[in-house]
């Protein structure tokens, strides 16, 4: 009885290691970044690199108004263009009594690299606004990049900010906001093929069990390449930015694209697919990042709350464009059909003021299907000001 | 990991150790076992993975060695190591079209029991009863959704009920049924990652010849 005794203690210590249970595999994108400065900043720059959401203007020279001279400009950013209508970008950098103007404006082949120095050679520096309407992370061959957009990758904004400044400086604010247009463009290729599996399925060419297969599949391809974006786009902040000077550093991930009225419209079916895209990326975003000293802003979270809870935040549409397609046709005669926001105006009573009948810049969201009028960058910036004080930056 | 298999080495050799060998106090046992499973998972999430996506675990055969040693007549410590089975997952619920085989892993389980013998030695036939605990480690792991697979290894009881034949006083014949508790969290990593939890409820049946000296 003696041994059994024993026995039964050597079972008991055997158990109590036993419940510790076996550790659990890393999970890829649960981790955080870490080590980002916890002071306040001396910023005497704020450096923007990303797509249209960011971009101050580069494609204006396209939206002139045929006959007129001196040029008059309907357009130029995306949002509810007017004379007194910013982007987050300009309303962030003025409020830190600051300027930033576009670093290149062009069109089709034509482009000129800081333009505000040739007409306020003072303001030569402030050109560090790289953000162009298709960029992508990587692929110099944006959207729109055939029909003449110049859709400088991020990865060719930052070189060009290196190549023009040699290094970031710790009194440069950068911002990276890229990706949404690598998202647009997987989309489109899944699309593409789901559209393909449909129709084959529907010709009796596939069964249902392999149809399912063959848009997973093609979601997977999709996810892949938003993975293949997310760990560039991270791995050019830690090596070119990071390890170039750069100190105050801020990556925003990506918004929902199915909130988007482009991606309400999509198919319920096809939806859930764009939420996956926009969500991939974030995740290997997050993960290439993790333990890096920088600052991710998770703008998912933040237009998940607006459209949860729009007239906390002024806003009466959440839904509709404010920017009308067929009066943009009209106005550009018939170049732009797609009711793009770089050629609306909303400035009232002149002729090229491209607003829906009852639409608003300042109580409508949405300019056209993806991007925000000028109170949805307003509120977008209010954002970015509050995260920037709660990582104690300013 | 390390600690855990020291206990177990130190159990092996203080069993080893117990007491001065005499007849019929040891025993080998070698078998065939059918693992069978009854898995619950916490359902397969991830991005992209719509709701309701699961898989289903499948059984598997292997061979079963074990060592037995009685403490007393009736009290027995007994460690059983099996070859390791390949277990084999399928696609279900709204994934279900992704179809069989969407994973294998070989399960290296070694389990400890302590076991009551009921009668006497000598006896033909001689029911028997163990709890003890086991240990699960998932190896190979392969899937045709993600090239990098994880799953945490198990600890969990183990509970057993058989009967043995005796043909002579070296050579019987056992049955045995076992019910094992197994959980791992499993991790796939691909174009995304995929997430989920395996409670595989184990069964086993085993039957057998041992040799007792």
């Amino acid at each position: 009885m003696n041994k059994s005794k024993s026995w039964g203690l050597s079972l008991v210590v055997a158990l109590l290691v036993a419940a510790c249970g076996g550790s659990d595999p890393y999970v890829p994108g649960s981790g955080s970044p870490s080590g980002a400065p916890t002071t306040k900043g001396s910023f005497t720059a704020v450096v923007s690199f990303g797509d249209s959401l960011s971009d101050l203007g580069t494609y204006t020279p396209a939206t002139v108004i045929p006959g007129t001279n001196p040029p008059v400009y309907m357009g130029g950013k995306f949002t509810t263009n007017s004379a007194t209508s910013t982007i987050w970008v300009e309303n962030l950098t003025t409020s830190l009594g600051l300027v930033i103007t576009p670093a290149a404006m062009g069109f089709a082949g034509q482009s000129v690299a800081c333009p505000i120095a040739a007409q306020v050679p003072s303001l030569a520096n402030t050109c560090t606004g790289y953000g162009q309407g298709g960029s992508r992370v990587t692929d110099p061959n944006g959207i729109g990049h055939s029909t003449g957009a110049l859709t400088v990758p991020v990865v060719t904004q930052i070189a060009n900010h290196l190549a023009r400044f040699v290094s970031f400086k710790s009194t440069d604010l950068i911002f990276v906001l890229a990706g949404n247009n690598d998202v647009f463009v997987q989309f489109a290729t899944f699309a593409a093929t789901a559209a393909q599996v449909q129709a084959d399925a529907a010709a009796g060419k596939l069964t249902a069990d392999q149809a399912n297969t063959a848009l997973f599949n093609a979601q997977t391809v999709a996810l892949a390449g938003m993975k293949q974006a997310a760990q560039e786009l991270g791995g050019y902040v830690i090596n070119q930015i990071l390890a170039k000077g750069g100190k105050y550093v801020t990556v925003m991930m990506l918004p929902d694209f199915a909130l988007t009225p482009f991606g309400q419209s999509l198919p319920a079916s096809a939806q859930p697919v764009a939420t996956a895209l926009s969500q991939n990326f974030n995740l290997w975003l997050r993960d290439t990042l993790t333990n890096q000293p920088v600052q991710l802003i998770d703008t998912l979270v933040f237009f998940d709350s607006i459209a949860a809870d729009p007239s906390h935040y002024g806003i009466t549409n959440m839904t509709t464009p404010a920017c009308d397609a067929a009066k943009i046709s009209v106005i550009t005669g018939g170049a732009v059909t797609d009711g793009s926001s770089l050629f609306c105006n909303s400035t009232p009573g002149v002729p090229y003021n491209g607003l829906a009948t009852g639409a608003s810049a300042t109580t409508w969201f949405w300019a056209d299907g993806v991007h925000p009028t000028t109170i949805g960058h307003k509120i977008f910036s209010d954002a970015v000001i509050s995260q920037l004080k709660s990582f104690g930056w300013i | 990991m390390t600690s855990r298999l020291q206990t177990i080495a130190v159990a092996i050799a203080a069993m080893l150790a117990a007491g001065a060998a005499s007849a019929q106090e040891n025993a080998v046992k070698f078998g065939v076992v059918e693992y069978t499973t009854h898995a619950e998972t916490s359902g397969i999430t991830g991005v992209g993975v719509p709701p309701g996506a699961d898989a289903t675990v499948g059984n598997a055969t292997t061979v079963v060695f074990t060592y037995e040693r009685l403490l007393t007549p009736n009290i027995g410590a007994e460690i059983a190591l099996g070859i390791p089975p390949t277990i084999k997952a399928n696609a279900a619920g709204t994934v279900a079209f992704l179809g069989s085989d969407v994973l294998s892993a070989k399960v290296v389980a070694p389990a400890f029991f302590l076991n009551y013998h009921f009668g006497a030695i000598g006896d033909t036939w001689r029911p028997y009863l163990g709890i003890g605990f086991n240990y699960t480690r998932f190896m190979s792991i392969e899937s045709t959704l993600a090239p990098s697979v994880q799953m945490s290894d198990s600890w969990g009881w183990a509970a057993q009920g058989g009967i043995s034949y005796a043909i002579n006083d070296k050579w019987s014949l056992f049955g045995s049924i076992a019910a094992l508790q197994v959980k791992s969290n499993l991790v796939a990593s691909g174009a995304t990652v995929l997430q989920t939890s395996i409670n595989f409820r184990p069964i086993t049946y085993t039957i057998g010849a041992a040799y007792s000296f």
